[in-house]
């Protein structure tokens, strides 16, 4: 059996990676989490966002 | 020698559907992952689940009548079994492919925690990028990934931590030594959930527990993954020499957003084998192991107590402690991973008894219940309220623009020990001390003459024999990075492999 053009030289590289936008970009080691209350004009936003239905129609088959 | 893994299988769902065919989307996902046709090439001839650690080997696995009617209808789908795998290996050495409908993602073998962690986070972006691509194909945000491991509805799918271990620890020390730690490793490793639920049996609303998986423990040994789940999972799939080493295949585990917890779970673990290996074991050994990972899951207050068969009970922080005891007392320090698991192991315990808010941002379960008990605060909610259930969901949501967790780790309220560039550097190659760097350089360098591929051995074309690269023994850093050198500079994989065999007779 002969392969040739194998997939993983075809990976698209050109789409950007998706990147948690981060205060640290880079360096730095470790960084131990700011813990106040959650930002109420983001995240809070956030979660009142979300439908609370969603849970409900979520379905997965078993896996391992 | 410590080596070890994460295999994570991600739900997935499609937003735009009233009926979602999991088996397609997954597999749609995978592929996603390339730009051109998927062509086979995973070897699954090194891969038996029917072999048990204990000794005898099993004739099936069990499976639900559920999953027996969906095999049924998968029989006839017009794909073969290899296109519905979509067997992926990547340049970074990891394995991409759908797993019983489910996109997996498995790192390479990993030397050091923070290699392990940056693999897992670039697992994260490969499969979110899977999902962007599919999402363009789509028109729109119809795919949505979750890094958990149910679906509230009494269906749960793995996150599964692996280490290699020598095979002279006989298994009845490995099992007596690692049961009550697996029970109690959740107070530090669990991803909380809202609820409760067993397999196959409905959602029952309201409360807060420490794990998704502990529901799901139906026993303490066994063989299955899927039905009858075990709390240490016995297949004897060593994917290394067996004559020398056995997989602890751990399969109770959450998938964790949280780095910290991430690392803390697997370094404990990693300590735990550290001392069984040598001989040490602690002296508890828990009456009903099954009962107590329910128990302890379902107390948030880290209260209740488990019985252990000398008639003591002890709580899950003090069955923590005694292990914490021993292996601070038996783990030799000056490896940087050691001394960082052993201090941290040892904060995160006491904060859990006298400040978990400290603990925002490192372990899940924590996290994720001040998160919702700040939003039951702000809408005046009862715990039973189905919005805190589609929270609870969304905290694992893979999306920088959903997830609640991630745009948590946006605010700069989650620990890191990883830095964009760890990250970046995981997506292009494994580490470069383990078979996984090993496995990716060859994707990288030989892609066209590597016929087949499977954790341990790795087959090339050319001349009139198969030429295989052997890796089932190979683990000591040394002999890995002078093997990679031959592979890095030879013009063919024939090449490296001749010179990789004088120097092994040398």
């Amino acid at each position: 059996m002969r392969y040739i053009l194998m997939p993983e030289r075809r990976e698209a590289p050109g789409d950007p990676m998706p990147k948690p936008p981060s205060p640290s970009e880079e360096g730095g080691g470790p960084r131990r989490p700011e813990t106040g209350s959650p930002d109420k004009d983001n995240l809070l936003k956030r979660m009142r966002k979300v439908d609370p239905k969603q849970a409900e129609r979520y379905r997965q088959r078993t896996g391992e | 020698m410590h080596l070890f893994g994460i295999e994570t299988e991600y739900g997935i769902t499609r937003e735009d559907l009233e009926v979602v065919d999991p088996v397609e989307e997954s597999m749609e996902l995978v592929r996603a992952h390339l730009t051109g046709d998927f062509e086979r090439r995973w070897d699954y001839r090194g891969e038996d689940p029917h072999e048990d650690a204990r000794g005898f080997r099993v004739s099936g696995l069990q499976q639900d009548k559920e999953e027996d009617d969906f095999a049924k209808i998968d029989a006839h789908r017009p794909f073969s079994f290899h296109e519905m795998k979509s067997d992926l290996v990547l340049p970074n050495g990891a394995r991409f492919y759908n797993d019983h409908t489910h996109p997996e993602y498995s790192t390479p073998e990993c030397r050091t925690l923070k290699d392990l962690l940056a693999h897992d986070r670039a697992g994260e972006r490969i499969v979110q990028r899977a999902a962007d691509r599919r999402n363009q194909h789509l028109g729109g945000p119809q795919v949505q990934l979750y890094k958990n491991n149910t679906d509230y509805h009494g269906h749960s799918y793995g996150c599964h931590d692996n280490y290699l271990v020598s095979r002279s620890l006989p298994f009845s020390q490995l099992v007596k030594g690692l049961l009550p730690f697996l029970v109690s490793r959740q107070l530090l490793a669990g991803t909380g959930k809202v609820g409760m639920e067993a397999q196959e049996s409905g959602f029952v609303p309201g409360g807060y527990q420490l794990s998704q998986r502990a529901d799901f423990m139906e026993t303490e040994l066994g063989v299955d993954t899927m039905h009858n789940r075990p709390i240490l999972n016995t297949r004897d799939e060593p994917h290394a020499d067996r004559t020398k080493y056995r997989r602890l295949h751990l399969i109770l585990g959450d998938a964790n957003m949280c780095e910290y917890a991430t690392a803390l779970k697997v370094g404990m673990t990693r300590l735990v084998l550290d001392f069984l290996q040598r001989g040490v074991l602690p002296k508890l050994e828990l009456d009903q192991p099954v009962a107590a990972i329910k128990q302890l899951s379902r107390d948030p207050d880290l209260k209740a107590t488990v019985r252990l068969k000398d008639g003591r009970a002890l709580s899950g922080l003090e069955i923590q402690e005694e292990y914490w005891n021993v292996a601070s007392r038996s783990c030799s320090s000056g490896d940087p991973d050691v001394d960082w698991v052993l201090r941290e192991w040892q904060d995160s315990l006491s904060l859990l008894k006298q400040d978990r808010t400290k603990l925002v941002g490192k372990l899940d379960w924590v996290t994720k219940y001040w998160l919702l008990e700040t939003f039951v605060r702000e809408e005046r909610l009862a715990w039973d309220d189905p919005w805190l259930t589609s929270l609870d969901l969304e905290y694992h949501n893979m999306s920088p623009d959903r997830g609640l967790f991630l745009g948590l780790e946006a605010e700069g309220k989650t620990w890191r020990m990883t830095t964009e560039r760890d990250i970046v550097q995981a997506l292009a190659a494994g580490p470069s001390d383990t078979r996984g760097g090993l496995r990716g350089l060859c994707v990288r360098r030989f892609p066209e003459q590597i016929t087949t591929m499977q954790w341990e051995r790795i087959q090339f074309s050319g001349g009139l024999r198969a030429r295989t690269l052997e890796m089932g023994d190979l683990f000591h850093p040394d002999d890995v990075q002078a093997c990679a050198v031959l592979f890095e500079t030879a013009a063919s994989p024939a090449d490296a492999l001749a010179a990789w065999s004088r120097r092994k007779e040398s």
